[in-house]
């Protein structure tokens, strides 16, 4: 995997670079987007990270560069502009990704992962948020240490549902929509049960309730 | 005196009122006594004319003054606005009072023509004439009398001005109270104003005279603008500037972290990466302090308040889950607020946030939504310490903390929401979760409501 990294703040640069290294990304950094629009004709990449507040041609005209010419390479872009304004110029300029300095690398490397993972064809069909993951097609389910364990149907529609975006609140209707089709006469209790037949499997910690609102899986580690 | 002194020199209304009418005063006055005056001369020399007539008519007619004794007394009951004629010298003082139908004691050296004299201890104008028998007579009249008659005419005379002063006092100071209401109508406007209203004031119903106060003041409330401006884009500036360095500090703390270390070595990593933590979100608060004190307010659009706190818990869980916090929504209700999301997420977390790094470990954060008169109501309440009747005010000051608590808050929430809030036009009340112990801090919020658009069923807002 070959990343263009432009960014004009020598630290910046200098330390994801690093990190991109140690992530066995092979890395180019530039601190222009003239030099940036250059490397692209020259090279071929899988990825650029693209800062906003570059000297002389700016980030956004850079994007709009790159997607002018219908170079589909999946970009990312890495700024310390928060307004919704820019945000919104980036993404609809066509940046796969928005994410705000300061952040961790962590982060950063697990959404370069999603954008290469969106850009390159039907996602792995493994979902997961670091304390369990599920195989979409065998429909297991495992956690740390353990062997995989089969779940239900209706099991494996509810835990997808909430690991398809691990730290958000789903409601009970929701998570209802989710498991049960149109027509389907639902018991009053038929998610909690789902959840509790979950947790005996794969451990009480996985599934958290939230008082009042509805269930979530932690975002992770 | 110096009450007086003082109003005069500061009050352009209370000097001009004061001045007119003071004017008017005296112009009134002068004109009374000169004319009071003139109408009393005028009143004389007409008696005196009548004096001249009488005695003319009495030398005509050849009449002969009657004589006292054989005269039987007409009653005629104005004796006092009698003219009586006697031959002078005739029949001297007789033992009658003039007033009882008897003669006046007229010295008979009397020259001709008109004169003033005392005679029976009261004072007459008398006329002597010699007519053209050769006879002297004297006609007299009692001057108190003709005193009293010229008096009376020339008071008529001089009673317009005594009504009308008043009248055009009272029309004077109104005229006055009028042409300066457009003035007292500015001034409370611009007191009424909130310190973030700098829009020009209106000069257009203005009189010319002071339209360059407002055309100054107007210039002066732009510079004013532009100087809060600067000062807040200085703030957001400043911060966005901090973002890079501290970005950069942050990844090298974190590559750091994969190094090779000692364990020594490794724990003072963490502290230093805590403190950079602290940095990070202390630049945070002041960005959005910076926005949420902007004048540009925000899009507003309809917002379920349960799709907010969903939002918030959804960031705040991991804190909370650190602190074994037990954090929830009570009651089923929503309500939807007219505010841009951004606005709300902002308040909420900052609340939110506040409660859940207060609350000692293992304690209860209820959050709740409620429709009430006009108000959507938002509550959220912990049971940490609370915040002291005495601190209350001061809580929302900038980088405000609690005392006593070793919290690295940023000391910006509450001066956020505070922002926000007046902006949007909410209300903000503290209380004690339990006011019996004076215990856990309870923060409702008050968000004007909008009406039609309340729903008992939120929005659906995660799609799948």
């Amino acid at each position: 995997m070959r990343v263009l990294l432009v960014e004009d703040d020598p630290m910046i640069g200098e330390a994801i670079q690093e990190a991109l290294k140690d992530a066995s990304y092979a890395t180019d950094w530039v601190k222009s987007g003239q030099l940036a629009l250059t490397a692209l004709r020259c090279q071929r990449y899988d990825l650029v990270l693209l800062d906003l507040g570059l000297p002389g041609k700016d980030g956004l005209d850079v994007l709009a560069c790159i997607r002018g010419e219908d170079n589909p390479i999946p970009l990312l872009i890495v700024t310390a502009r928060d307004g919704l304004d820019d945000r919104l110029r980036g993404l609809d300029g066509g940046a796969d990704d928005y994410v705000l300095k300061p952040f961790e690398m962590a982060e950063l490397l697990a959404r370069i992962r999603a954008v290469l993972r969106r850009k390159g064809g039907p996602a792995a069909p493994i979902l997961g948020n670091g304390v369990v993951s599920l195989d979409l097609v065998t429909k297991e389910a495992s956690t740390d240490g353990r062997a995989p364990v089969q779940l239900s149907n209706r099991e494996f529609s509810l835990l997808r549902a909430l690991l398809v975006r691990p730290g958000a609140i789903l409601s009970r209707s929701e998570l209802e929509d989710r498991v049960y089709g149109w027509g389907y006469e639902v018991e009053s209790n038929a998610v909690e049960f789902l959840i509790h037949a979950l947790r005996r499997k794969l451990g009480s910690e996985i599934i958290k309730n939230v008082r009042g609102i509805g269930w979530m899986v932690s975002k992770g580690v | 005196m110096d009450g007086l002194k003082g109003r005069l020199n500061t009050s352009v209304q209370f000097k001009l009122s004061f001045t007119l009418s003071l004017v008017i005063l005296m112009t009134a006055v002068v004109a009374g006594v000169f004319s009071f005056l003139s109408a009393f001369d005028e009143a004389h020399e007409l008696q005196d004319d009548v004096l001249r007539q009488v005695a003319q008519l009495v030398d005509r007619q050849r009449l002969s003054p009657p004589s006292p004794a054989t005269e039987p007394r007409l009653d005629s009951g104005s004796e006092e606005s009698r003219v009586i004629v006697q031959r002078l010298g005739a029949g001297t003082a007789s033992s009658l009072g003039v007033d009882a139908g008897g003669t006046l004691a007229l010295p008979t050296t009397l020259a001709d023509g008109l004169q003033t004299l005392d005679a029976n201890g009261e004072t007459f104008r008398v006329l002597v004439r010699t007519t053209a028998s050769g006879e002297r007579i004297a006609a007299a009249q009692e001057s108190g009398f003709r005193n009293e008659i010229a008096r009376n005419g020339a008071l008529r005379t001089v009673m317009p001005f005594l009504v009308l002063v008043p009248i055009l006092l009272l029309i004077v100071a109104d005229l006055v109270r009028k042409m300066f209401r457009p003035i007292a109508t500015l001034s409370k406007e611009i007191d009424q104003r909130d310190e973030r209203e700098l829009h020009p004031i209106q000069d257009r119903d203005l009189p010319t005279e002071v339209r360059p106060f407002a055309v100054a003041i107007n210039r002066l409330l732009a510079r004013v603008l532009q100087a809060m401006e600067s000062q807040r884009r200085f703030v957001a500036d400043a911060a966005h500037e901090l973002r890079s360095p501290l970005t950069a500090l942050s990844l090298q703390a974190e590559r750091l972290a994969g190094a090779e270390m000692s364990e020594t070595a490794r724990e003072r990593l963490l502290l230093l990466r805590q403190g950079i933590e602290r940095g990070r979100n202390l630049l945070d608060q002041l960005l959005a302090l910076a926005k949420a004190q902007s004048v540009a307010d925000p899009p507003r659009t309809p917002v379920s308040v349960q799709y907010i706190y969903r939002r918030v818990l959804e960031d705040i869980m991991p804190l909370a889950d650190a602190k074994r916090i037990d954090i929830g929504v009570e009651g089923p209700q929503d309500t939807q607020v007219w505010v841009s999301e951004l606005d709300m997420i902002a308040i909420v977390k900052n609340l939110i946030d506040n409660a859940v790094r207060y609350t000692p470990a293992g304690g209860r954060v209820d959050l709740s939504v409620t429709a009430a008169e006009g108000f959507t109501v938002l509550n959220v309440r912990d049971n940490g310490p609370g915040i002291p009747l005495a601190e209350r005010e001061r809580v929302f000051a900038s980088f405000y903390r609690a005392l006593g608590t070793d919290q690295i808050g940023s000391g910006l929430g509450l001066s956020i929401v505070q922002a926000i809030a007046d902006r949007i036009g909410a209300q903000i009340r503290l209380d004690f979760t339990d006011a019996a112990t004076q215990n856990g801090l309870s923060v409702t919020v008050l968000i004007p409501a909008i009406g039609p658009l309340h729903s008992p069923v939120g929005r659906e807002a995660i799609k799948p």
